[in-house]
Parts: structure tokens; C-alpha cells; sequence
């Protein structure tokens, strides 16, 4: 452990004992950030970009802020979290979404989608917010759980165009490149005030999560 | 060049049937060819899976997948011109791309180092992508232009398949075993959402 310490690795509370680092990237990131979480439409599974292709897959997930601060708080809990939920969440997502999308493909319901979505950056957002760290098992449960509804929304919704492999593949990297970006934002906790900087992040998850909730009932 | 005969269908750059397996980059076939490696991402998805296995797999055998790759992707697409038929198999080639995918992201866990042995890799990295190349071929056969497309992207697999073993050969650091198991799963998560696509809108 005192090995890992050294090598600046942040296991549990420890991350007061971390050396202050400058984060230069971190400017570019926070804009990054404020790209993803600025819009160009509420919803990101309203099948704004019609036919296949690379762009129109890679933009479908961050063009819609339901899914995008989700997957934003699936790397911003794994950095809450720390190793091994810091890599094991990202990686466990993309697939088990896609299975999602399979089964949406395949014709097979899924009851209160929007409402999973919406719960979905809620909970995560929460969890963020307060620093909640769950076994590992159960947090990979949660995040299983609302990859499902995501991956149900997307796949329904997966155009018939020609190139669907590009668009899934687009789709996927944009989705793992969103986890990358809430990762990196959750490193921010080694900084002078990250920690309630991160904290802060998982508020806006949240109630980011609170209005799709709301629109999701109502 | 532009005689008649199959010869001359074979090589000429200036197709007039439609592509509908290559899509045009003003570069001829041969640059066709090579972007088809890149637009319809199947050889590419498993390319990128098999010499992710093999450098999960930690064996000296990296030379040889260089090499055995793409010559057995070009073996199969020459077979698979001299078919003249498309091969429908969309479905089985997207279910291999997304089982190897598994494999790469389950790698550590499964300790494939252990699990495979140097044959079983190496007939992996012969058998898959020359029946890949088989697809593929036959896709392209009777356009015009077919063989130097099929060259192209025979160049580019083998290019692309070097520079991979080149970055990616062991040891690596521990981040980035990780970074390619994420990619493990993001081509596991694109073959199975393909999969549901192709039962949606069969080919």
C-alpha cells in the first residue's frame, strides 16, 4: 500500500496525503465538460441524426444530456471509488449497454426506459455527490442495471442505414470517451478543492437526473 | 488497362458498375480498398481483436501474425473473387468479431497466456481472417476493379497490423493493459449491437 501511495494512486481517504499537483489539462477539460453538458437537444435518443455512419453514431450519445451526464457520473463515481471500480465500471458498461441494445433490436420490451434513464443519472449522480462507495459488486449491479435502459433507448433507435457497424462503433467510442472524460474530471479530487469540485459535479448529475425524472413521470 | 476481358475488369481504375461494397474516394480501387478497411470496419474490428489476443496471450509470436494476417486475409479474398457469389455470412463473421472481443476483455481473467496455446493462436490468426478475407472477396467480386481494391486492403491490414504489434508489444504498462481491454469491450459492445442490427434488417 505504501507503495501505491507513492506512486500517487488515491485508495479511499488518502487523497488528502497526495502531493498538490497543478492540472494543466484540467481547463481544457472543464470545457470539454461544458461541450458535453451543452446540448443540442434534450434527449439524446430522439433520433436527431438519421442514417448510418461515423459522425451520426459518435454524436448520438453526447448531443443529448440524459445520457451524457450519466455516462459522465459512471467515470466520476469510479474515480469516487477508486481501483478497480475506476476501470472495471467503464469497462463493464459498453458491453452490457449493448446488450441492452440487443434486446431492443431483438423486439424485446423493456417497461419505463425513460424512467431507468432518468433514475439512471439520479442515483449516480448521488452516489458522486456524497461519496458513497458500495461493494464493488453491488456498484457494478447498479451500473449494469442502467446500462441496460440506456443501451434499450439507443439500440431502439439504431438507424437502417448502411454502415450500422460504424454508427455502433462510433456509438461506443463516444459513449467510453464520455466515462474517460468523468474520470479524468473525478482525478481532480487530488487538487486543492477537486474533492468538492467533484462533489459538486454529482449535484449536477443529479439534478440533471431530478428534470428527466420529472419529464419522464409527468 | 482498359482492354476487355477479366483481366482488364479486374484491374481497371475506372469502374462503371456501382461499388456497392466500396465506396468511392476519388482515389481509384487500390485507395478504395484501402478506406474500405476503415468504412466497413468488420477486418478492421477483427484485426484489432486477434493481435490484441496475441499480445494478451504475452507469446513471442508477434512476427509471425505480421505477417500471417494479412497474407491470409489476401489468400481468402483472392478465393473468395474467384467465387463470383456474396457470401452471406454477416451474421457469423459479426458474431466472431464480438466473441474475440469478449476474449480481449476477459483476458487477464481468463489468463489466455494459459488458456492458448501457440497453435490454437496461430490457427486462430490463419483460419478467421482468411475466412474474412473469403467474405470480403466475395463481396467484391464482379465489380470492377475488384483485385486492386482487394490488394489495397490486403496493404493496409498488413500496415495496420504492424504498426499495432509495433505500439502494442509486451511489456506494456499496467494502464495500458487496461486500455486494451476497454477496447476489447467496445468491440464486443459494437458486434453485439451489430447483431441486433443485422436480425432487424437482414442483409
Amino acid at each position: 500500500m505504501p507503495e501505491r501511495r507513492r506512486m500517487g494512486q488515491c485508495w479511499g481517504p488518502c487523497h488528502r496525503a497526495l502531493p498538490r499537483r497543478p492540472y494543466p489539462l484540467l481547463a481544457a477539460l472543464a470545457a470539454l465538460v461544458a461541450a458535453v453538458l451543452t446540448p443540442a437537444a434534450a434527449w439524446a435518443h430522439a433520433d436527431l441524426h438519421p442514417g448510418g455512419g461515423f459522425v451520426a453514431g459518435f454524436l448520438h450519445p453526447i448531443s443529448g444530456l440524459d445520457h451524457g451526464v450519466a455516462m459522465v457520473a459512471v467515470g466520476l463515481w469510479g474515480a469516487v471509488l477508486g481501483p478497480p471500480a475506476l476501470w472495471l465500471l467503464p469497462l463493464a458498461f459498453p458491453p452490457v449497454m449493448a446488450l441492452g441494445g440487443l434486446l431492443a433490436l431483438l423486439g424485446v420490451p423493456l417497461p419505463g426506459v425513460e424512467v431507468g434513464i432518468a433514475l439512471s443519472g439520479l442515483v449516480m449522480g448521488l452516489m458522486v455527490l456524497f461519496e458513497l462507495r458500495p461493494p464493488l459488486w453491488f456498484a457494478a449491479l447498479i451500473v449494469a442495471t442502467f446500462a441496460v435502459f440506456h443501451g434499450h433507448a439507443h439500440g431502439a433507435e439504431l438507424p437502417a442505414g448502411a454502415n450500422a457497424l460504424l454508427y455502433s462503433l462510433a456509438f461506443v467510442i463516444a459513449t467510453g470517451l464520455l466515462h474517460l472524460v468523468g474520470i479524468l474530471l473525478g482525478e481532480a479530487r487530488r487538487w486543492p478543492g477537486g474533492r468538492a469540485l467533484v462533489r459538486l459535479a454529482g449535484a449536477g448529475v443529479a439534478l440533471v437526473g431530478v428534470w428527466f425524472l420529472e419529464r419522464a413521470l409527468v | 488497362m482498359s482492354g476487355s476481358g477479366p483481366t482488364a475488369t479486374l484491374w481497371s481504375p475506372l469502374g462503371s458498375l456501382p461499388l456497392a461494397h466500396l465506396v468511392p474516394t476519388g482515389l481509384g480501387p487500390w485507395g478504395d480498398g484501402m478506406a474500405r478497411l476503415l468504412l466497413q470496419p468488420l477486418d478492421l474490428l477483427l484485426l484489432v481483436g486477434l493481435v490484441l489476443v496475441a499480445v494478451q496471450s504475452g507469446r513471442r509470436w508477434s512476427d509471425r501474425l505480421g505477417l500471417v494476417l494479412p497474407l491470409s486475409w489476401l489468400m481468402g479474398g483472392l478465393a473468395g473473387l474467384g467465387l463470383g457469389v456474396d457470401l452471406p455470412l454477416e451474421v457469423p463473421c459479426t458474431a466472431i468479431v464480438t466473441a474475440v472481443g469478449v476474449l480481449v476483455t476477459l483476458g487477464p481473467v481468463l489468463r489466455l497466456g494459459e488458456l492458448l496455446d501457440g497453435r490454437l493462436l496461430l490457427t486462430a490468426a490463419t483460419g478467421l481472417p482468411l475466412l474474412f478475407g473469403l467474405v470480403a472477396g466475395s463481396s467484391l467480386a464482379g465489380h470492377v476493379g475488384a483485385l486492386p481494391a482487394l490488394l489495397g486492403e490486403a496493404v493496409a491490414i498488413a500496415v495496420v497490423t504492424a504498426l499495432l504489434l509495433m505500439v502494442l508489444a509486451a511489456p506494456h504498462p499496467r494502464w495500458l493493459a487496461l486500455g486494451l481491454r476497454v477496447v476489447g469491450s467496445w468491440i464486443a459492445a459494437s458486434g453485439l449491437l451489430m447483431l441486433g442490427w443485422l436480425s432487424r434488417h437482414p442483409l
